[in-house]
């Protein structure tokens, strides 16, 4: 059987996991803000010691949340050495030939480097505490208010809720056909990008067939459910703010706040 | 009472791909009354699951006409009306669940009619204790069996409010464990919560635990009866490619050797005690 755990999620039941989904997406864009307000040493500090503080609070391995950093490491390295290496500046460190690491140039690099894995971290941390359904439920909330400018918020919500669904039964559907296509004596792993792509035919074609049939039915049951729409549609999950949401608030415009503070000074 | 559901006439032309018209339904009359379990046979393609969607404003038809609660499906107004009256439960388990959490799926229909947060909440956990799953509120429907999904689908009509829940084969993919927990949950409905029950099945076994029994063919009833009647009509079901069960068969082919076997007897144990008082 696949174990197919989407998005990421960490069950839990830690003050982050229980905050509002609403309060999570807006408090995590606020703290982007701030990662991208710092400039200094400290500034980058205070951002640390606060995700530290936030991953000891949500009850997250600390591993986990560091782990999230892995899929863009080779960026990370190379913004660093790319900066590094070409940077400019008067205060060179070493140099052989054309090529010299400056001061400002390592400088600048480390902290483009510290900016993405802040961001990658805040923004996993996001992920890893929020269930992909409420995370929807968050998303759907935070964009009705723009429906007036006609994006589509129901909609957009309903399709996640529909893809969240079937994408479970569809990967178990595709690795039945694989398994099938084997057994016929079909062979997915030799060959090369062209090749394989070829191979992979006589899985998608099924696989697509199915899946049109599914969203045939699918639609015609939604319908005998008097389906009609978002308009004039209730939720059983109602999302309410807490105090603590109100907290998590207060916390991220303090860290803005902080960082502004330590960029511009008292204005 | 007024029936549930009636016909009138209902007929219904297809236009197929190659622009023919194809007769699925040509002239049905029927009635169901307020809490009878109504099983519908017929070979493939005789126009079960057609009928069906006509229940539930699906389909409208071509000519006549079908009134669900004394609402006529035709009538725009009465849409949403009919859809809450008359739940649907289809043939295939994955593709009529919505949401991917079990009470979530449960809420879809109550929350398309707008009903408040907290009946919904209470709706939805009557629901699911009325099919057996309220312990699965929480699981996420893929990794349940075709039975429990099925009892899923169930339970989103109870929630909807509809006193009459139409099954278009529910069981077809069902293993038989799956089967009979199916048809239990049903026949419990019916007996405790009265709901009016139409069920299309291509199972003999399931049919006859019904207490009535329609016979479809070519999109027409062919005949109709409680399941001593239907089931006893050996002939007439084999021609129209449907099997009675082994004991009618039995029976019959019994009586047509000259055995004094007498009429009606479609169970097992109708036939052993037949059999063993002579
Ligand atoms: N969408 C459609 N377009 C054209 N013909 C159809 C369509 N759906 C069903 N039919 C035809 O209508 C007849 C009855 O089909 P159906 O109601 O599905 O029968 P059953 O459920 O008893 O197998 C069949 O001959 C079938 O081919
Ligand atoms: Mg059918």
């Amino acid at each position: 059987m696949l174990d197919i755990t989407l998005g990421q999620y960490y069950p839990g039941n830690s003050f982050i996991h229980r905050l509002d989904p609403r309060t999570k997406i807006l408090t995590t864009l606020l703290l982007i803000v701030a990662v991208f307000l710092a400039n200094t040493a400290i500034g980058y500090g205070a951002l640390c010691a606060m995700v530290l503080f936030i991953i000891a609070v949500s009850g997250l391995p600390f591993m986990l949340v560091l782990k999230s950093v892995k899929p863009l490491l080779f960026i990370i390295v190379l913004t660093l050495a790319l900066h590094a290496l070409m940077g400019q500046g008067e205060h060179v460190l070493w140099q052989w030939k054309f090529i010299k690491v400056t001061e400002e140039g390592l400088r600048l690099g480390v902290q483009m480097a510290m900016r993405l894995i802040l961001l990658l971290m805040i923004s996993s941390i996001l992920t890893f505490t929020t269930s992909p359904i409420v995370l929807t439920d968050g998303i759907e909330a935070l964009l009705r208010p723009f429906r007036v400018i006609g994006v589509p918020a129901h909609e957009l919500a309903m399709m996640m809720t529909i893809a969240l669904r079937f994408i479970p039964t569809l990967m178990e559907e595709t690795d039945r056909i694989i398994k099938a296509q084997t057994a016929r004596g079909a062979d997915f792993d030799s060959g090369n990008l062209l090749v394989k792509a070829k191979n992979m035919l006589p899985i998608l074609v099924p696989l697509f067939i199915s899946a049109f049939r599914r969203a045939d039915d699918l639609a015609i049951a939604m319908e005998a459910r008097c389906y009609r729409g978002g308009e004039g549609r209730t939720r059983m999950h109602q999302l309410a703010y807490r105090a603590g949401d109100v907290m998590a608030f207060v916390f991220a415009f303090v860290m803005i706040g902080l960082l502004a503070f330590l960029r511009w000074g008292l204005l | 009472m007024d029936p549930v559901i009636e016909t009138k006439g209902l007929t219904h032309v297809y236009i197929d791909a190659d622009n023919n018209q194809v007769t699925a339904l040509g002239g049905i009359e029927m009635q169901i009354e307020p809490g009878e379990f109504v099983a519908i046979i017929g070979a493939n393609g005789s126009g079960k699951s057609t009928l069906a969607r006509h229940f539930n404003a699906l389909l409208l038809p071509t000519e006549g006409n079908v009134r669900v609660h004394g609402l006529d499906t035709l009538e725009e107004d009465n849409l949403w009306k009919i859809r809450q009256n008359t739940g649907m439960v289809f043939q295939n388990p994955d593709n009529q669940i919505v949401a991917a959490v079990v009470e979530e799926d449960v809420a879809f229909g109550p929350e398309n009619i707008g009903v408040p947060a907290e009946e919904l909440k209470q709706r939805v956990e009557d629901a699911l204790r009325a099919v057996d799953m309220l312990e699965y509120r929480e699981h996420a429907p893929h990794l349940l069996s075709g039975g429990q999904k099925q009892r899923v689908a169930i339970a989103g009509t109870l929630a909807l409010g509809s006193d009459c829940i139409v099954l278009d084969e529910p069981t077809a993919m069902l293993d038989p464990k799956g089967r009979k927990e199916i048809l239990n949950t049903m026949r419990k409905l019916n007996k405790e919560q009265h709901i009016t029950v139409v069920y299309i099945t291509h199972f003999m076994t399931e049919a006859m635990q019904a207490d009535r029994v329609i016979v479809m063919s070519e999109g027409k009833i062919a005949f109709q009866g409680t399941p001593k009647e239907v089931f006893s009509r050996v002939d007439e079901l084999e021609t129209l490619g449907l099997e009675a069960p082994l004991a009618a068969k039995f029976a019959f082919e019994l009586r047509k050797s000259g055995a004094k076997i007498p009429d009606g007897i479609i169970t097992n144990e109708e036939l052993a005690d037949a059999l063993s008082s002579r």
